[in-house]
C-alpha cells in the first residue's frame, strides 16, 4: 500500500486540479448574453487557474524528485540512479506527465493575457471564456482518463527508469519551449474566437493579437530548432531533420503560424485578410493540438510515441473534432461578413503577401499529404510504406524558389498598389551584388549548373535586401529601423536555405569495419582507430572508441565515440563524437559491437552545420526584436 | 457573396479528416511493420545446443498455445540487457521461448545461458546465420511470437520491460 504522505500528494493535486476545473468553469460564464460585458474579477480568477495547476504540476515533480514510486507514474518513467536534471525532466518526458504541463501553460497564457489590461471588456471577458473552455477540456482529459497521481497497490523500492535516449540536457528544455509554442496558439485561436463572435476582427483587434503570434511563433521555432540540433548530435544519423511524422507535425503549426504573422500584418495596416487571419488561427491551433497528442496516440510511429491506449487517442479525436467544427462552423456563418472590401492592385504588397501564403500553405500541404499517405495506404491496403526525404525534397524544392523570389521583392514593393519598375530599382544594387556572388563562387567551386547558380543568387539577393534594408549607413552614424527584426528573420531565412543546400551538396559518408590500429580515411582526413575504453558513467556503461585525426603524422584531435548501456531500462544509445569547425563539422558514430575483433564506425564530414545554426538563430532573434519593439511602443 | 461556399469547405476537410483518424486509431500500424508478419514459419531444422534436447524444428512451431522465438547471440550486448526480460517472460504460464543461437559460438553461448539463466524451452544453432536469414533477421536481438505456426509479431532490438508490459503480454493475452 502507498504511504500516507503520497495518498494525501495525491489527494491535494488531484483536489488542485478540481479547483482549476470549477474556476474555468465559472470564467466561461462570459459566453452568456448576460455576462458578457461585466467586469468580473478575471484576474483573481485566472491568476487562481494558474496558482492551482502550478501547485499540481510542483507536487508531481516534489514526486519525481524525491523518488516517491507509490506514484505510478514516477514508477513507471524513474529510477533513484537517475541524474537529478533527468529526474526532473522525467515529470514532462511521458504522457500523463506532459498533459499537465500543457494545461499549466494554457494557465499560464490565459494569466498573462488576464493580467495584461485590455480596454475593450467584451473580446477580453470572451477571450478569457474561450481559453477557460480549453482549460477545462484537458483538466478533464487529465482527470478522467491519464490522471498522473495514480498510485501504485504494491511497494515498490525500485522505477523502471526513462528511456536513456531522452536523457540529454537539451531535450530536458525542448519539450517545454516547443509546448510554450503550441500552447501559445491557442490564445490566438481564442482571439479568433471571440473576434468573430464579437464581429469585431479589425485593426485593434489585430494590434492586439499580433504580438501573442510572434510570442508564440518564437517559442515554436526555438522548439523545434533544440529538437533538431538534439537529433542532430544524440541519434547519430547524419543529419538533423528526417521528415519524421513528429518533425512534421512541429513543422505543419509553424507553416500556418509563419503565414499568419504576414497575415495579421496586413489586417493591422490595411483592414483586410479577415477571413485568412481566422482561418490561419484556426488551424494554427488544431495544428498544434494534432502536433502534440494525436503524433502520441500511436495513430503515427516514431520516437516520440509515448505508448498509451487507444481510449485517450479518442478522446482527444472528439475534443478536437468538436473544437474545430465548432469553430469553422462559426467561420462559415461569420466569415464572408467579416471581410471588408478594400481593394488592391496586382502589383502591390498585399498580393505579394497573399502569394506567400499560398506558397507556404502549399509547403504544409505537401507536408501533410506526406505525413498521412502512409496511414492512408496502410488503412485501405494495409500495407505498410514509409515516405522518404526524396519526396520532400522534390515537390518543395521548386516552391522554395519561388517563396525566395517572393520574399526577396515583396517588402519592396508598396501597399494597396506598386509598381514593378520601382520594385527593381530599389533592389537593382543588391540584386547585382548577389548576382556577381552567385558566379563568383560557382566559378571558385566548379559549379556550373544552372540551377545552383540560380540557388546561389535567389539566396543571396534575399539576404543582402533585407540586411540592407533593416540597417541603414550614413556617413555619420548606423540607424537601426524598426524593420530590423522582420529582416533579420528574412536574411536567416535565405542564409538557412543556403547552408541546407550547400551542406546537402557537400557532406560525405563513410562506413568502416575498424579494427585497433587500423586508418580510416575521409576527404582527405586520416583517422587512427587507438584504442577501446571501458568507461562508467552515472548510471550507464560505456565503450568508447578513440580516433586520433592526424595531420602529418601529428594527432590534432581526439574523437571519443561512445555506445552507452543503461541498466535502467536496459538499453543501448550512442553517443556521437563531434568536432564543430566554423565551416565543417566532422562526426564519428559507433554502432553497437556486434562481432568482438572490430567495430562497425561511420564518419560523416557535414559542412556548413554552424551556418544552419546561425540561420535559424538570425530567425528567432529577428522575432525576439519584433517583439521587444511590439513591448516598448 | 460571391464564394460564400468556400467558407464551408475547411468543415468538409476537417469532418473528413477526423473521420481519417478515427479509422487510423483503431488501425495498429506497428503490428504490419515486417514482411514476415502474417506468414508462416520458415522451414527449418536446427541442432539443439543442450546435448540432452532434440533438434529445433519449425514443427515445434505449430500449437495452439503462442510461443516466441528469440534471435539472440552471446556477443550481443543487447541481448545481455534483455535476457532478465526474458528470464521474467519464461516464468509466465503457458508461455515458451524459443531461441535461436545466431551466428555465436556455441560454447560461448553455453556459458552465456549458465551465466545469465535460461529462459528458453529450446535454443537451436544457428552458426552460419543461415536460418536467420530466413526469418528476416537484420539485427540482433529480434523476437517473433508465434500461433500456429504463423508469425503474428515481430519485435526488433531487445524487448524493454515496460514493452513486455504494453505490447508483447497484450498480444499473448489475445492469443490465448
Amino acid at each position: 500500500m502507498a504511504g500516507a504522505m503520497s495518498e494525501i500528494l495525491s489527494f491535494v493535486a488531484t483536489f488542485f486540479l478540481i479547483i482549476c476545473f470549477s474556476v474555468s468553469l465559472f470564467q466561461m460564464r462570459y459566453f452568456i448574453r448576460k455576462y458578457e460585458g461585466i467586469n468580473g474579477n478575471h484576474v483573481l480568477l485566472s491568476t487562481i487557474q494558474f496558482t492551482s495547476c502550478l501547485f499540481a504540476f510542483l507536487i508531481l515533480i516534489y514526486a519525481f524528485l524525491t523518488s516517491n514510486f507509490d506514484f505510478q507514474l514516477v514508477y513507471s518513467n524513474s529510477h533513484t540512479d537517475k541524474p537529478l536534471l533527468y529526474k526532473l525532466s522525467g515529470t514532462w518526458g511521458n504522457h500523463e506527465g506532459s498533459l499537465l504541463m500543457w494545461i499549466l501553460i494554457l494557465t499560464i497564457f490565459n494569466f498573462f493575457y488576464s493580467i495584461k489590461s485590455s480596454s475593450d471588456i467584451k473580446l477580453r471577458n470572451k477571450i478569457v471564456a474561450n481559453q477557460s473552455l480549453l482549460i477545462l477540456g484537458f483538466v478533464s482529459f487529465c482527470l478522467l482518463m491519464s490522471s498522473p497521481f495514480i498510485l501504485m497497490k504494491g511497494n515498490f523500492s525500485q522505477g523502471l527508469g526513462l528511456n536513456p535516449i531522452l536523457q540529454d540536457p537539451l531535450l530536458a528544455i525542448h519539450p517545454p519551449i516547443l509546448y510554450f509554442g503550441y500552447v501559445g496558439f491557442s490564445l490566438v485561436f481564442s482571439f479568433a474566437i471571440a473576434g468573430m463572435l464579437n464581429n469585431q476582427v479589425n485593426k485593434e483587434w489585430a494590434s492586439a493579437l499580433k504580438p501573442w503570434i510572434l510570442i508564440a511563433w518564437v517559442f515554436l521555432t526555438l522548439g523545434i530548432a533544440l529538437g533538431s540540433f538534439w537529433a542532430y548530435y544524440e541519434l547519430g544519423w547524419g543529419g538533423f531533420w528526417f521528415w519524421d511524422p513528429v518533425e512534421n507535425a512541429s513543422l505543419m503549426p509553424w507553416l500556418s503560424a509563419t503565414a499568419l504573422l504576414h497575415c495579421i500584418m496586413v489586417l493591422e495596416k490595411r483592414n483586410m485578410f479577415q477571413s485568412w487571419t481566422i482561418l490561419l488561427s484556426i488551424l494554427t491551433f488544431s495544428l498544434s493540438l494534432v502536433g502534440t497528442f494525436l503524433v502520441r496516440s500511436g495513430i503515427l510511429n516514431s520516437v516520440h510515441t509515448f505508448a498509451s491506449d487507444p481510449g485517450r487517442g479518442l478522446f482527444i479525436l472528439l475534443f478536437l473534432a468538436i473544437v474545430l467544427l465548432f469553430s469553422f462552423g462559426l467561420f462559415a456563418s461569420k466569415g464572408s461578413s467579416l471581410e471588408k472590401s478594400n481593394s488592391f492592385a496586382a502589383v502591390s504588397r498585399e498580393s505579394g503577401i497573399l502569394v506567400n501564403n499560398w506558397l507556404l500553405l502549399t509547403i504544409l500541404f505537401i507536408v501533410f499529404l506526406g505525413t498521412i499517405y502512409p496511414l492512408f495506404i496502410d488503412l485501405i491496403f494495409e500495407k505498410s510504406l514509409t515516405v522518404g526525404p526524396q519526396y520532400y525534397v522534390v515537390t518543395i524544392a521548386p516552391i522554395v524558389f519561388l517563396l525566395l523570389i517572393f520574399m526577396t521583392i515583396t517588402p519592396f514593393i508598396s501597399w494597396a498598389k506598386g509598381s514593378i519598375s520601382q520594385t527593381i530599382i530599389k533592389i537593382k544594387y543588391s540584386s547585382i551584388l548577389s548576382l556577381t556572388l552567385a558566379f563568383a563562387i560557382s566559378l571558385y567551386f566548379d559549379l556550373f549548373s544552372i540551377t545552383q547558380i540560380i540557388i546561389l543568387f535567389l539566396s543571396f539577393s534575399l539576404i543582402i535586401t533585407s540586411l540592407f534594408s533593416g540597417i541603414q549607413v550614413s556617413k555619420s552614424n548606423i540607424i537601426v529601423k524598426s524593420i530590423l527584426g522582420k529582416t533579420l528573420s528574412h536574411a536567416g531565412f535565405g542564409l538557412f536555405i543556403l547552408s541546407v543546400i550547400a551542406n546537402a551538396t557537400y557532406s560525405e559518408e563513410k562506413i568502416y569495419d575498424a579494427k585497433i590500429k587500423d586508418i580510416l580515411e575521409i576527404n582527405g582526413h586520416k583517422f587512427v582507430f587507438e584504442k577501446i575504453n571501458h568507461v562508467e558513467g552515472e548510471n550507464y556503461n560505456s565503450i568508447q572508441a578513440v580516433f586520433n585525426l592526424q595531420e602529418d603524422n601529428k594527432v590534432v584531435e581526439q574523437f571519443m565515440p561512445e555506445i552507452r548501456f543503461y541498466n535502467d531500462p536496459p538499453t543501448a544509445t550512442s553517443e556521437t563524437s563531434i568536432l564543430y569547425g566554423l565551416f565543417s563539422d566532422i562526426y564519428i558514430v559507433m554502432n553497437v559491437p556486434q562481432y568482438q575483433d572490430s567495430i562497425s564506425v561511420r564518419i560523416h564530414v557535414k559542412p556548413f552545420m554552424n551556418f544552419i545554426w546561425l540561420s535559424v538563430f538570425m530567425i528567432i532573434i529577428g522575432g525576439v526584436l519584433s517583439i521587444i519593439y511590439r513591448i516598448k511602443n | 457573396m460571391k464564394n460564400k461556399i468556400i467558407y464551408y469547405l475547411p468543415i468538409f476537410l476537417t469532418l473528413f479528416i477526423c473521420v481519417f483518424f478515427f479509422f487510423s486509431l483503431s488501425n495498429d500500424t506497428s503490428k504490419l511493420s515486417s514482411p514476415i508478419v502474417g506468414k508462416e514459419v520458415p522451414k527449418f531444422s536446427l541442432i539443439s545446443l543442450f546435448q540432452n534436447k532434440d533438434n529445433f524444428n519449425s514443427s515445434d512451431l505449430y500449437s495452439k498455445n503462442p510461443k516466441i522465438v528469440n534471435i539472440f547471440a552471446s556477443w550481443c550486448i543487447p541481448c545481455r540487457a534483455e535476457h532478465d526480460v526474458l528470464m521474467l517472460l519464461s516464468k509466465l504460464e503457458g508461455i515458451e521461448i524459443y531461441g535461436i543461437n545466431y551466428k555465436d559460438d556455441p560454447m560461448e553461448a553455453k556459458s552465456f545461458i549458465n551465466e545469465l539463466g535460461n529462459p528458453y524451452a529450446n535454443v537451436g544453432v544457428d552458426e552460419k546465420g543461415r536460418t536467420g536469414i530466413d526469418w528476416g533477421v537484420y539485427g540482433v536481438p529480434e523476437s517473433f511470437i508465434v500461433h500456429n505456426g504463423k508469425v503474428v509479431y515481430k519485435h526488433i532490438g531487445p524487448i524493454h520491460i515496460s514493452e513486455l508490459d504494453e505490447i508483447i503480454l497484450p498480444i499473448l493475452k489475445d492469443l490465448k
